[in-house]
């Protein structure tokens, strides 16, 4: 049957044959030299050339009223790549937090002020209940106004969009420096350093995935500079030039293993990505299962390659959950939902990454997401009225945009925050900012009412559950006003007292490993 | 001095482009130029600089590898990260200790030799065939990546250094002199220094008698061993050889960026190194050296402007680059130009007369 | 009833594991195995196929008629490559491997800047099967069928048609195929062609099972690869097949036990050892066998 022979041209032969001709070496005469010194000279020495007109840009610039020079937010996200996805949404909540900013514009909320203290919008009813004491018991004298029909505990206004009474940031306009990491992290260091040190940006807004933050975070140190990172991710940055406005893995993973436990059942099934996020969050999730009453009965740790997944559905078939927590990253793992849904598996799902952040329920068609359970923060589909007014802002400003994620809404309160932070401030300077930050912030974010705690530098957020149905329509079927991100407090971390610039792992928290002996 | 002048001779060995005076002056003045450069760089510019530099020795590896030897291997980037992850994990343990990141550097360039060896042996005592090469290089850099990414859960600690998976490992302490810090333009001297001083040694090399060899091997295997050389061995040496520059790459990035992650062994990065050595001309370590540093010039620069279009620029590039010049921009440049310039002054005098 | 679910489960398991091996790497049987060009651009030859698919579905067009379009498109782009950059490459296998980098660049990157991050996904046709705790995929079933189909059917192609002896007499001594009237250039630019066009029905059957995005072709690469050269070059069909039966024998048992990781693990060892003894691959291997029987036969 053999249909080729072995001299034939094809694998068999050898590919590494010469080409005819090599380079001359003898008799190179001047001309060739003064071409490669030409060459070599304009090659290395172009960054001594590109650097001098850079600064000479630089010098132009700055030779302007030294007093009406802009605020500058420097911006490092993916537009190009593997995570190009998120990080284009990211940009555009930074581009429309920036043009409303200069349009003298600002969310509501302010310092000194707390989760549910005097500023934030708090538990409004139209007319509340009356109760008064009768022997032994409580009696309701009056029942009050109408009771809630959505089961949302807040009553929103919808007016936290207000005006700044200043014009850009005191009066400067603000202008983002931004540019596009290609998903490539040793690019990622260059253009942080490029930003701090020659653009010398006022504050930077920066990264994506948690190598993306772990590879500028030392530059960011070694030059003191403002940075805020606002995404969701395992948590434990203690870091006092740091500000972590994403949602963190006590924020979420417990309020949806709680919900899935006392809907579906006490055993659960993890699947992870295997890495840092992935093994993290799942360690939270069978350390804290049993204080919720919940089990996990066995784990899967998937490389980001793969993208198969019948023996990781087969193996999930053979455990018989309860419910199965997904906890799947990247473009590949995210092939995991239509592959299940048509290989029939029914289990309800658990997540903290998906849906909110990659729109899946979007991109995959009905049912694949189906029964999917997310404790988000925000994602597109929050009911309530200000954010339904923000969706409107932003479809305006970007027509074709197909989903707003929780990254970008994080991005665009942030930025507001930097503003009104510096405002108090009365300066962009970066020491008295970061003293300002940590004033206790809260600031009214589509979400709902996020405060930025002083001594762990994180936020306090609204978390929703998010149901999606077999049509993939999204509801919101629990509500967890604020929850704090009360990890980094318990382990000690004050950086108003004690500034450091480290991350923390659960390995580092004694009462970590007590729960996982329960479990 | 009969040894210098034979030590200089070789140095100005037919193997690679220039060997004319004028050359050298040429050479000798860029030296001197990028030694002086620091006066008017700002810090930033010299370590940026620094870091197109710092990418110089692996692709020497490489153009050695395959323009001298015929042997590509796909996977330089994992002795790369092997040299940046050992690096880490021994400066890492012995901070405070000035000698750690002496040490640390010997531990990673070790270590990147004894895998390097193994392979080797692996790969070229089997007499697999050339084009296999590539690809076993390429699996064992996937595995690799694999490996480290998997790494992400705090019991992979060595002492009291964390791996950390995708995140990276951090904090990783830059180079010491004694109880100088090796950082900005001190590093930007030590970068050069030591790719100069490279290219040179990789210059004598391959005008030697072993550089001869290897030639000989890449122009007919078959017959070189009948000639009596024992090629395996050569081939391993060399493999080695190209493994620890590419080590001292690894090394270099660690020290300036104080960071490294599995992606730094991935699919496209170990695809850099190719395209940096195809687009300079393989057969010419000086091309390759130019290439190098023109390319990673070009991607910064691309990229920090805010262009979408980079990546694309970079593929038409290399499209552009191996159908008009397939043995390689510089290569065919230093070639064929001064025979084109040779040939137009002569017309030119032919019509004067 | 429980282990003999289990055991048909593990069977199903092998079978999408070597049948996803097989798929990944049927473009490039023909154009790495037979034409000995180095593709990189493969992932991107598929991710065009499973665009293509995707935007015929959505236009109403029936999946089994979008696949096909998918090989027509990509067959077609195939062939102005081949026209316009690839054959100056025949021969020069590390020049052919760094152009197809550069175009492979240029595909992925620009489809993110035309049509975006995503394109919308294809729901996968047909439902499951159920057997005890286990259920499966039809569309699955149907791919495994259409994966060894499309093997034979590119098997008899060059064993048992004109065209495919004349490739094969075009690939075994191009001088003396033409010199008996054989026009190369034309096998040349139809075999590409045809490799081309496979990859993008490749691309086309696995669209509804992943996200359709710019950079999804990077997750067929390295297996396409792997797959094609423990193959060999003896026999390229064949060897494929075999191969993929090979690996995806190592990795079901082990990956079904310990779970994906070590899975992929061990067949990248695998892999690794395979070439390693195996320098020319199974297929050699095979014919080695063959031949002796008929020796002696």
């Amino acid at each position: 049957m053999s249909d080729q022979s072995k001299s034939s041209q094809a694998l068999g032969s050898d590919p590494l044959s010469k080409s005819a001709d090599a380079p001359s070496g003898a008799g190179t005469d001047r001309r060739n030299a003064l071409k490669l010194m030409g060459a070599a000279g304009a090659g290395l020495a172009a960054p001594g050339l590109g650097a001098t007109y850079l600064r000479g840009f630089e010098y132009t610039r700055s030779v302007q009223a030294q007093g009406s020079s802009p605020v500058k937010i420097g911006f490092i996200e993916d537009e190009s790549g593997n995570l190009s996805v998120y990080g284009i949404q990211k940009l555009h909540a930074a581009q429309l937090a920036v043009k409303e900013i200069n349009e003298g514009k600002t969310l509501k909320g302010g310092p000194d002020i707390g989760a549910g203290g005097l500023g934030a919008i708090g538990n409004v009813a139209k007319k509340p209940p009356t109760i008064s004491k009768e022997g032994v018991g409580l009696d309701v004298v009056n029942d009050g106004g109408e009771k809630s029909t959505t089961e949302v505990v807040f009553d929103e206004d919808g007016d936290v969009f207000v005006d700044s009474g200043d014009k850009g940031i005191l009066g400067r306009e603000v202008s983002l420096v931004s540019v596009d990491g290609q998903s490539n992290n040793a690019l990622w260091q260059q253009l942080a350093r490029r930003l701090i040190q020659q653009d010398k940006v006022d504050v930077l807004v920066a990264g994506f995935a948690s190598a993306e933050r772990e590879a500028i975070r030392p530059i960011v140190d070694q030059f003191k500079q403002l940075y805020f990172y606002t995404n969701q991710y395992e948590g434990g940055v203690a870091d006092a030039n740091t500000f972590c406005t994403g949602p963190v893995c006590e924020q979420q993973v417990i309020p949806v293993v709680q919900y899935m436990v006392e809907k579906f059942g006490p055993r659960g099934y993890t699947l992870a990505a295997d890495y840092n996020f992935g093994q993290l969050t799942a360690a939270w999730t069978k350390a804290f299962a049993p204080l919720v009453g919940g089990q996990i009965i066995g784990e899967e740790f998937i490389p980001l390659s793969v993208s198969e997944f019948s023996q990781v559905i087969a193996r999930v078939q053979q455990a018989k959950p309860d419910w199965v927590m997904t906890l799947l990253v990247g473009q590949n793992q995210q092939n995991y939902y239509p592959q299940a849904a048509a290989a029939g598996l029914k289990f309800p799902m658990a997540s903290t990454v998906n849906m909110a952040q990659g729109y899946e329920h979007k991109r995959f068609k009905p049912p694949s997401l189906a029964n999917m359970h997310n404790a988000i923060q925000y994602q597109l589909e929050v009911p309530s009225a200000r954010n339904r007014a923000f969706v409107k802002r932003w479809m305006t400003m970007f027509p074709e945009d197909q989903y707003i994620g929780e990254m970008a809404q994080n991005t665009y309160f942030t930025i507001h925050l930097y503003a009104k932070a510096a405002r108090i401030a009365g300066t962009t300077d970066q020491e008295k900012m970061k003293k300002a930050l940590e004033l206790g912030w809260s600031i009214e974010a589509p979400e709902g009412s996020v405060f930025l705690e002083p001594g762990t530098h994180h936020c306090a957020h609204y978390i929703r559950l998010a149901v999606c149905d077999e049509n993939h329509d999204v509801k919101f079927v629990r509500d967890w006003p604020s929850i704090q991100a009360w990890w980094l407090q318990r382990l000690g971390v004050n950086l108003v007292r004690h500034p450091e610039y480290k991350q923390y792992t659960p390995d580092e928290d004694p009462y970590f490993k007590m729960f996982l002996k329960k479990a | 001095m009969a040894a210098l002048q034979h030590l200089v001779n070789l140095i100005a060995g037919p193997e690679d482009i220039g060997r004319s005076r004028w050359f050298w002056a040429a050479f000798a003045a860029v030296c001197a130029l990028l030694f002086v450069n620091p006066l008017w760089l700002t810090e930033f510019e010299a370590t940026n600089g620094a870091y197109y530099l710092l990418n110089v020795p692996i692709a020497l590896g490489l153009g050695l590898l395959w323009g001298y030897c015929g042997i590509l291997s796909f996977g330089q980037v994992a002795y790369f990260g092997i040299a940046g992850y050992i690096y880490g994990i021994v400066a890492g343990n012995m901070v405070g200790d000035a000698t750690g990141p002496i040490i640390g550097s010997l531990c990673g360039l070790a270590v990147c030799g004894l895998v390097a060896t193994i392979f080797g042996y692996f790969v070229f005592y089997g007499r697999v065939q050339n084009w296999i090469v590539p690809i076993l290089t390429l699996v064992l850099t996937l595995l690799l990546e694999t490996f480290l990414g998997q790494t992400a859960g705090y019991q992979w600690r060595v002492g009291s250094v964390q791996l950390g998976g995708y995140n990276g490992m951090t904090g990783i302490p830059a180079f010491q002199l004694g109880s100088y810090v090796v950082m900005g333009y001190g590093f930007y001297y030590y970068v050069l220094i030591v790719v100069i001083a490279t290219y040179l040694g990789l210059r004598l090399l391959v005008n030697s008698r072993h550089g001869k060899v290897m030639l000989a091997i890449r122009e007919d295997a078959i017959r070189t061993e009948l000639l009596g050389y024992d090629i395996r061995a050569r081939q391993l040496v060399v493999f080695v050889l190209a493994a620890v520059l590419a080590g001292i790459s690894g090394l270099f990035y660690v020290q300036w960026g104080n960071y490294i992650t599995p992606s730094q062994v991935g699919l496209v990065q170990a695809s850099l190194p190719v395209v940096w050595v195809a687009v300079g001309g393989r057969e010419s370590l000086l091309a390759v050296l130019l290439s190098t540093c023109a390319l990673n010039w070009l991607n910064y620069t691309l990229s920090s402007e805010g262009y979408q279009y980079a990546l694309i620029i970079i593929g038409a590039l290399l499209v552009a680059v191996m159908l008009f010049f397939p043995s390689g921009i510089v290569v065919t440049l230093a070639r064929d130009l001064p025979r084109h310039l040779r040939t137009l002054r002569g017309q030119r005098k032919g019509e004067v007369q | 009833m429980d282990s003999f679910a289990t055991g048909v489960s593990i069977i199903y398991q092998f079978a999408t594991n070597g049948a996803f091996l097989l798929l990944s790497a049927l473009g490039l049987i023909v154009i790495l195995g037979m034409m000995n060009i180095i593709n990189l651009a493969h992932g991107e030859l598929m991710m065009m196929g499973a665009y293509t698919a995707s935007i015929a579905w959505h236009r109403g067009v029936p999946f089994w008629l979008c696949a096909i379009l998918a090989f027509l498109v990509v067959g077609l782009f195939g062939a102005a490559l081949e026209r316009t950059i690839v054959r100056r490459f025949y021969g020069r296998e590390l020049g052919a491997l760094v152009v197809t980098w550069g175009i492979s660049l240029i595909l992925s990157q620009g489809a993110l800047m035309v049509f975006g991050p995503f394109l919308p996904a294809i729901p996968i046709p047909g439902g499951s099967v159920g057997l005890g705790q286990y259920s499966f995929s039809v569309y699955w079933l149907t791919v495994i069928a259409l994966s060894f189909g499309l093997i034979a059917a590119l098997w008899s192609l060059y064993n048992r048609t004109t065209f495919g002896l004349q490739a094969r007499a075009a690939m075994q001594n191009a001088a003396m195929a033409r010199a008996l009237g054989v026009n190369t250039e034309r096998i040349y630019m139809l075999t590409f062609s045809l490799g081309a066009g496979l990859a993008g029905f490749s691309g086309a059957l696995f669209a509804p099972t992943v996200s359709i995005a710019p950079f999804m072709g990077q997750q067929f690469v390295a297996p396409a690869f792997i797959t094609v050269v423990v193959g060999g070059a003896t026999n390229v069909i064949t060897g494929a097949l075999g191969s993929s039966v090979l690996l995806s024998l190592v990795k079901t048992p082990i990956g079904f036990v310990f779970g994906a990781f070590v899975g992929t693990v061990a067949l990248l060892l695998a892999a690794l050892i395979i070439i390693r003894l195996m320098p020319d691959g199974i297929s050699a291997v095979i014919q080695r066998q063959v031949d002796r029987r008929n020796r002696f036969a």
